[in-house]
């Protein structure tokens, strides 16, 4: 047999950072037996592939606040979970090329300000002073959120892995959910490559891959997977604490624990998962255009690696949690729109009273997957998706 | 011959190289100079591969840290420097956390408490992580050079035997190939266009229409970007010389077969007077050919072959065949090696001052991984390589393999050489059956060798990855924990992560968690081989022209 039990009471789809801390929770909140199943090895999807960045400046009050319970839960994930994140509070910088971009900046600021956190704007010489080497004239200014910070994905997914893992969740890898088995209009169970498990709940936390999982599940969803593709330079020692973020070309870099530049550039790719999650001769020369011509040191440090992963977009970039009404028992936890790792520690308890039939605190006009469908009103977009 | 002419500063002393010369052999003296430590515990690391592609020779020069000393040839005036180590390479303090944390330090689960300590643990950790200073301004302004863009009808990658038949057949249908090289100094190409010193880096599956679908990105050094679009390429990268596990096998004086056969030349002599050669075959034998009156003593994991027992008696060298190569001893450089018989038989120690790795040959196949080309794993050389059909066909359209990267046998190189130029000019039709080994494959004999191996005591201290400083038990741990597949254990340990990108450590890491895993190394996984094959500079590839996206959104 190829799972440990015939049935079980929630499947997960997705061993990602949401799938792990999804099944982690609704082991706690007593909502066992609880299997996750993920068609790759663990860290395969975007969770292994994030360039680690946690930041709470956002332009809607709803992310700025589920990203700061992030951010405390990343806080004290060394104590809870056993593994060092080396989650560094060194802040992100947003940076501003013109006033207009400024502007924009101030508004997110005043935001963010609002909700209790040291949030600064800067002007060219602030900048300057924590982008050491930035290019003259490059910048007018930028925002700074001190408490914002950087991670290393890694160890934050083993420790999830462990800790569900020891709750009694089985993890089963290298298994692909194919669809949910259907019964009297409701989930009765998971039709995977590895043989069908019967649950009256599945989760999808495919991540990229969601809104294949949903589509094949006979729901249409807007979610659209865009490649987004990644480098890491060779190790200097640190120079840079932040994480940079610009605005107008999707630039964004931070210096890793192990001193490697990490970063990217947004680049309009075909969507979908069909082209895998390799790289582009495009995306090298973009991404080494924009970091040379703010950084012109950089120049002459060698790019050690390159690779992508899937952003899971949604239309007004909100994520999607909750059980969708078409389909008793499915339940997404999907649509992070590249931000899932940020975002996860907060909102996977969500997910798992969504999964559990309990209600959340969250505001269905930006959260729930009615709002795709008409039946509520949606709220204002989240469009500061970057870094 | 005249005096030296190019001089130059290291660490502040005044040396001189000759015309043509690297910085490597121009610091040699008798011996390869100590001129690295390793990252995480400072343990002394010399330069292994010669080729460019490990760690054990970075310097810093004129403000651009990570240069690699075997493949710069210093200009009068240079300023070279040290990295990473302090006071020097020889004597450095910062050794002391290796004596301090004698199990290693896990960066795992350790440095989390207390809490309000987290903040000086990254700082400190940060100061000590990373190999160099950030490069100046000034470095950078220097390297800036203009892109170099082609369009062609043929691109063959690498100009050795295979490269260069293919190039001359194809001029004899009438089509002039360009050419890249990685040598510093290839011989001149007559029947081709050539480009020296360019690696190629990068090469993505093709565009899906078009009529020149290919695309490389190479580099020439110091950091001039090269674009090649071309309709064919063929892809004759060679192979190198392997490493070897055992305790010590990054300590100074350690190298590869690459290396002790090009750091010798007629102006220099190579950087040893008494080896130890590993290696129970073709390639033990070059290196006995071109160094035996240098060479100590022969140790091979199995048997030896008859070709290297005939060249090792013109040389009075002796053999020890089917030994376990335990450690090397020695301070800061190799002063003997520590050697088991198979079946747990006699122990011995060998005086040496070098030990040269030449065991195995493993094709380079970055470029193959990267293209989408099917991969087949090759027992005899434990792995993989593209999977090659008549005519030197991939499984990609257009994309050939030859020589050594193919691991094509190099006596038909001329008769390979006219099919692949009749594929390319002529379109032949692909014929599907594979002529490499099929993954069907016999037990690979370093299956075997690591299994006695790792019985012995303290092999966990060992270094798994020389370039991240992983060590054995590190790779055990994580297993033992319940990770399985080298993706998942590269990214538990980062093992694989650093300079090399895991070209040396990989291969053998795949055997030992074949053995702690108890499947074949086969189903253990290959990594995705990542671009670029080398660190390329960011300059390089900044001064390329912006293409319009091949595959933008419509």
């Amino acid at each position: 047999m190829t799972f440990a039990r015939d049935g079980y009471r929630t499947v997960v789809v997705g061993a990602g950072i949401v799938g792990l801390f999804t099944a982690y929770h609704l082991a706690r909140e007593g909502g066992g037996p609880v299997l996750v199943v993920d068609r790759g090895f663990l860290s395969s999807g975007s969770s292994g592939r994030n360039g680690g960045g946690v930041r709470q400046q956002w332009e809607t009050r709803g992310t700025v606040r589920l990203a700061r319970e992030a951010v405390q839960a990343y806080r004290r994930f060394g104590r809870e979970f056993g593994f060092n994140i080396w989650f560094r509070q060194t802040g992100y910088l947003f940076l501003a090329e013109n006033e207009a971009e400024l502007a924009r900046l101030r508004g997110v600021h005043a935001l963010v300000a609002s909700e209790g956190l040291a949030s600064k704007v800067l002007d060219a010489d602030g900048v300057a002073r924590l982008v050491e080497g930035i290019a003259p004239g490059a910048v007018v200014g930028g925002t700074y959120l001190g408490s914002d910070g950087t991670l290393y994905p890694f160890p934050a997914i083993w420790g999830v892995y462990e800790a569900a893992k020891s709750l009694g969740v089985d993890i089963a890898l290298g298994v692909e959910a194919l669809s949910p088995e259907v019964r009297d209009g409701r989930v009765a169970g998971l039709r995977t490559s590895k043989g069908t498990v019967r649950a009256p709940t599945v989760v999808n936390a495919a991540g990229g891959w969601s809104g294949d999982f949903s589509r094949r599940s006979g729901l249409d969803v807007p979610n659209v997977a865009t490649r987004h593709e990644i480098l890491a330079t060779e190790a200097t020692k640190p120079f840079l604490d932040p994480m940079v973020v610009r605005a107008s070309d999707g630039l964004y870099f931070s210096q890793s624990m192990r001193g490697e530049v990490i970063g990217g550039v947004a680049l309009p790719h075909r969507p979908g998962t069909a082209r895998g999650q390799g790289s582009s001769t495009a995306f090298l020369g973009a991404m080494a255009r924009a970091l040379v011509g703010l950084l012109p040191r950089l120049g002459a440090l060698g790019v050690l690696r390159a690779w992508s992963g899937f952003y899971d977009d949604t239309p007004d970039g909100f994520p999607v949690i909750g059980e969708d009404p078409r389909l008793p028992g499915f339940v997404h936890g999907n649509g992070f729109g590249g931000h899932g790792f940020m975002l996860a520690p907060a909102t996977s308890r969500r997910v798992a009273l969504a999964a559990l039939g309990q209600r959340t605190d969250l505001d269905p006009a930006q959260f729930s997957p009615a709002r795709f469908l008409g039946a509520v009103a949606p709220a204002a977009a989240e469009r500061l998706q970057l870094g | 011959m005249g005096e030296p002419g190019r001089r130059f500063s290291f660490r502040g002393r005044a040396r001189s190289a000759r015309d043509g010369e690297t910085l490597l052999a121009a610091l040699a003296d008798r011996r390869l100079p100590l001129l690295h430590r390793s990252i995480q515990y400072h343990r002394p690391q010399g330069p292994f591969c010669g080729l460019g592609q490990c760690t054990g020779c970075l310097v810093r020069v004129n403000g651009r840290p990570n240069v690699r000393a075997c493949r710069y040839e210093p200009a009068p005036g240079d300023v070279v420097t040290t990295e990473n180590a302090w006071p020097s390479p020889t004597w450095d303090l910062t050794a002391t956390i290796g004596f301090l944390t004698p199990g290693g330090v896990d960066s795992l689960h350790g440095l989390r408490r207390p809490a309000f300590a987290t903040p000086v643990f990254q700082r400190l950790v940060r100061r000590l992580a990373g190999t160099g200073a950030p490069p100046t301004d000034l470095a950078a302004r220097a390297l800036a050079a203009p892109g170099v863009d082609r369009s062609v009808e043929v691109v063959v990658l690498g100009a050795g035997t295979s490269g260069r038949a293919v190039t001359a057949a194809l001029a004899a249908r009438g089509v002039r190939a360009l050419v890249l090289d990685r040598a510093l100094h290839p011989t001149a190409l007559v029947d081709g266009d050539l480009l020296p010193a360019t690696t190629a880096v990068f090469l993505p599956p093709p565009a899906e229409t078009g009529d020149r679908r290919f695309t490389v990105l190479a580099f020439s050094e110091p950091a001039r970007g090269v674009r090649v679009c071309a309709r064919s390429v063929v892809v004759a990268t060679g192979s190198y010389d392997a490493t070897l596990l055992f305790g010590g096998n990054d300590r100074p004086g350690v190298i590869s077969a690459d290396a002790a056969l090009s750091l010798a030349g007629p102006a220099r002599p190579p950087p040893f007077r008494r080896a130890v050669v590993v290696g129970g075959g073709r390639r033990a034998a070059e290196v006995l050919e071109a160094h035996g009156p240098r060479v100590e003593a022969v140790v091979a994991p199995g048997d030896i072959r008859p070709e290297l027992v005939r060249v090792a008696n013109e040389h009075g060298v002796p053999l020890y065949p089917r030994s376990l190569l335990v450690r090397t001893g020695g301070r800061r450089y190799v002063r003997s090696v520590h050697l088991r018989a198979r079946g747990d038989g006699a122990r011995m120690a060998l005086a040496c001052d070098a030990v040269i790795v030449a065991h195995r040959r493993i094709p380079h196949a970055q470029l193959f991984f990267q293209v989408g080309a099917a991969m087949a794993w090759r027992p005899d050389v434990a792995a993989y390589g593209p999977s090659v059909f008549a005519h030197g066909a991939t499984s990609v359209p257009g994309l050939f393999a030859v020589g050594s990267a193919a691991a094509a046998p190099p006596s038909d190189a001329s008769g390979l050489a006219a099919a692949v130029a009749d594929a390319i000019v002529h379109g032949s039709s692909v014929d599907e059956r594979a002529t490499a080994p099929s993954g069907e494959a016999a037990p690979t004999e370093l299956l075997g060798y690591y299994r006695e191996l790792l019985r012995t005591p303290g092999h966990g201290r060992w270094t798994a990855c020389p370039c991240v400083d992983v060590l054995v038990k590190e790779v055990e741990n994580a297993v033992r924990a319940g990770y399985r597949g080298i993706e998942v254990i590269k990214r538990y340990t980062s093992l694989g992560t650093g300079i090399c990108q895991g070209r040396y450590c990989l291969p053998d890491a795949l055997l030992v968690l074949s053995l702690l895993e108890g499947r074949p190394p086969q189903e253990v996984g290959y990594i995705t081989q990542r671009p670029p094959v080398v660190p390329t500079p960011l300059g390089a590839f900044a001064a390329l022209p912006p293409v319009p996206l091949a595959e933008a959104a419509p």
